[in-house]
């Protein structure tokens, strides 16, 4: 990774404690630091170029990183977000998102002066927190891309059987209905309506 | 002429049942258990159950693209997909595909279908309903359309015959304006519906309940009970709710006298100008192409509303150069749907303490309150609401400011109650709401393509305002906040309950059915799907249609038995 990065170990480390209370992050962090480079995962892309797909499997893990639960790229995400934008999306919208995706790349590289996959957490996760501010306080039709990526990364999550049932609640076979009962009985959201 | 005569007795049955929905499951249900030998056909394919519901046990992570389609698929499917809910991963293969079955939109008109062994019984939304009194008189009291040949009364004991068997659950309530059915016990309310339930009794004298369905709360005639995974229109393993699948088909073939007849698109019933009768029905094999005859005593026409009208209108001869038992000129007219997706949404805060087990397939009624006794609105009829209370999901995350493990936390427990309704409303029947035949297309069995040129009127407009209105108002004094309304009519056929197009009447000269279903002037041809309908109601109208099919297939019986037929 490179190694030119503007704020040192200590510093991000710092950082990612003030935001998180310290918490979650930190085994990420030292795993970049450490050197490991993210890359596309267990999948081959076809539309994505490699750079792009790298981006995707970065992206999609400071959304929903590895703590008590698998990064999304764990679960395979990346790929499901890939074949969403090549089977479901209309030729306008992936486009749109295709466009959105280098601008994203380019927006990081101009401000961190860094390639997003190859961040630090902390230069990451600062970056996609103020991405999706913008996002959700503009107007979506300005800019459609983040929460699209937001939203198939999260429907990626949920509904795959890890993201579905363990990290939420499922039951296939519910058996039964009760309107009103304790929180602590069921102890998640459920996965499925 | 011997070996011709040989084929007509081969061919040649008691009965003919054309559909295998809702309407043509009972058909085929009372005709062969009264020991009728019947043919029932349907145009699309066969049906098992349990079978061939290939997706129904399916998991989330088991379906593709999260359950929906590709966009290169959606091509097909254009004005199936108009619902927005209707074609899934999971549920495509129920619904036809537009590229296949074309039909013409003077207005735009959302014609939903599938072609199957149990047509939309197995999509169906399952809320029932039966009409009221009321209801039956309404047309004579506000001189709109022609009077219905029946009253309540009439049909009172087929909805009790029909509900015993397909079971429907729900809470008897004694209302004039929706009259109980015979129940199986109600799914719950949950928390913040019982809130609403309280407040609308307090505050407007309103009754709000759980929906009526026909989903089983218990086990019922041999069929298992609701497993509470809200699939349903994937097909239930276990037969927890009504379909002609599940339910009235199974009986029929049981009685050993039904002949089922997949892959038969019925072209036209044959009429025998000597008899004045029907003889039987021409048939287009949906495979080969060919064209058979069947015969019978009696036909039943259930092809839903929109197919049963078209095959009428399609029988020509030269006593009926307009469609069989077309006299009046009524027939492809008065369609009528429900208009609906007016409502409000808003958030209850508190409660957050509680939650619910299992995946209810119903929400809750709001019986009709409007113009009950009198009119004092700018419009007649009036509406029920249909809505849920449920608390956020996951889906909540995308829009919040959090991300990482943040974002993961907040998502894992549930968000705010919310609570949303949308109102279901009558409307009135109009000669200038119609379908016919436009022989300039056909479609590749060399059918006619259907045209349609359906809008809704001013007094459904006026009534959409209290529609919207109302739910907001409830909502503000239960003390929702983030209170919002939506009115989206669509278009006519969004609420997939076509209606009216070959109406009963008591006069042959302004209706094409009598009191009996049976038509005026062809007495051996009964039709009683939707296309029945002299007015809407507002109330969902599956459950009336078991009703007249019931009590019509057992008067046929009957009359057959006497040689009256």
């Amino acid at each position: 990774m490179s190694t030119d990065n503007k704020i040192d170990r200590k510093e991000a480390i710092k950082r990612a404690g003030l935001l998180l209370g310290g918490v979650v992050f930190a085994p990420n962090i030292l795993g970049v630091l450490n050197g490991c480079t993210a890359t596309p995962g267990d999948w081959t892309p076809t539309l994505f170029s490699n750079d792009q797909a790298r981006l995707v499997s970065a992206l999609a893990d400071v959304i929903l990183p590895a703590d008590d639960s698998p990064a999304a790229s764990e679960l395979g995400v990346p790929k499901f977000i890939e074949t969403m934008v090549v089977e479901v999306y209309s030729d306008v919208q992936q486009a749109e998102f295709l466009e959105g995706l280098n601008k994203f790349a380019d927006d990081y590289r101009t401000d961190i002066e860094a390639e997003f996959a190859d961040g630090f957490d902390i230069d990451k996760y600062d970056f996609t927190y103020f991405q999706n501010r913008l996002a959700i306080e503009e107007d979506p039709a300005r800019n459609p891309f983040f929460l699209s990526f937001k939203e198939l990364t999260l429907l990626g999550y949920f509904t795959s059987e890890v993201g579905a049932s363990e990290v939420l609640r499922y039951q296939a076979v519910p058996g039964s209905y009760e309107g009103c009962i304790p929180y602590e009985d069921v102890g998640n959201t459920w996965a499925t309506d | 002429m011997n070996l011709n005569i040989k084929a007509q007795d081969a061919n040649t049955y008691d009965a003919i049942v054309v559909g295998t929905g809702i309407s043509g499951g009972w058909s085929a249900k009372e005709l062969t258990e009264n020991g009728l030998n019947t043919l029932v056909l349907e145009r699309g394919r066969d049906v098992k159950h349990v079978e061939d519901y290939p997706t129904a046990t399916l998991d989330p992570w088991e379906l593709p693209r999260a359950n929906q389609i590709p966009a290169e698929e959606r091509k097909h499917y254009q004005k199936q997909m108009r619902t927005g809910f209707t074609i899934r991963e999971s549920t495509k293969h129920w619904w036809i595909k537009d590229t296949d079955q074309p039909y013409e939109e003077k207005k735009r008109f959302d014609w939903i279908r599938g072609y199957h062994v149990g047509g939309r019984s197995i999509m169906w939304g399952r809320q029932s309903y039966r009409l009221s009194p009321m209801d039956f008189e309404a047309n004579t009291k506000d001189g709109v359309g022609v009077d219905w040949p029946v009253r309540y009364e009439d049909i009172a004991p087929w909805y009790s015959h029909v509900e015993k068997f397909a079971g429907i659950s729900g809470e008897a309530l004694g209302l004039p304006q929706l009259p109980d059915s015979e129940f199986l016990p109600p799914m719950n309310l949950n928390c913040v519906e019982k809130e609403l339930r309280k407040s609308m009794n307090e505050e407007f004298g309103r009754v709000l309940t759980i929906g009526r369905n026909a989903n089983l709360t218990q086990p019922h005639n041999g069929r298992g009970k609701c497993m509470y995974r809200n699939l349903c229109s994937r097909g239930c393993p276990y037969g927890g709710y009504f379909s002609s699948n599940a339910s009235t088909l199974p009986a029929a073939a049981a009685t050993g006298n039904m002949t089922l007849r997949p892959h038969s698109i019925v072209n036209a019933v044959i009429y025998d100008e000597e008899t004045g009768k029907a003889s039987g029905v021409q048939v287009v094999d949906e495979q080969s192409g060919e064209m058979y005859e069947y015969y019978a005593r009696v036909i039943f026409l259930n092809a839903s509303t929109v197919g049963s009208t078209a095959i009428m209108l399609n029988s020509k001869s030269d006593r009926f150069p307009n469609g069989l038992g077309n006299d009046s000129g009524e027939l492809g007219h008065n369609m009528m749907d429900h208009h609906f997706r007016v409502g409000a949404n808003g958030v209850y805060e508190g409660m957050e303490d509680q939650y619910y087990w299992g995946r209810r397939p119903t929400g809750f009624y709001i019986p009709r309150y409007r113009n009950l006794n009198g009119n004092d609105r700018n419009y007649i009829r009036g509406f029920g609401y249909q809505g849920g209370a449920s608390r956020e999901g996951w889906e909540r995350g995308v829009r919040e400011l959090a991300i990482g493990s943040e974002l993961k936390n907040l998502v894992s427990a549930p968000g705010k109650w919310t609570l949303g309704m949308t109102a279901f409303g009558e409307m009135l029947p109009d000669h200038s709401n119609r379908m016919w035949l436009n022989y300039d297309e056909t479609d590749k069995w060399g059918q006619p393509v259907i045209a349609f040129d359906v809008e809704f009127k001013e007094n459904e407009y006026k009534m959409r305002e209290d529609m919207k209105n109302d739910a907001a108002e409830m909502f503000e004094a239960m003390g929702l906040s983030n209170i919002t309304t939506f009115d989206d009519p669509g278009a006519p056929g969004l609420g997939i309950h076509e209606m009216g197009t070959a109406r009963m009447g008591r006069d042959p000269n302004t209706s094409v059915l009598n009191g009996w279903n049976q038509v005026h002037s062809v007495p051996n041809v009964f039709v009683t799907d939707g296309s029945c309908m002299t007015s809407a109601a507002c109330q969902n109208p599956s459950l009336t249609y078991m009703a007249f099919s019931a009590r019509a297939a057992n008067y046929a019986a009957e009359q057959l038995k006497k040689g009256d037929l």
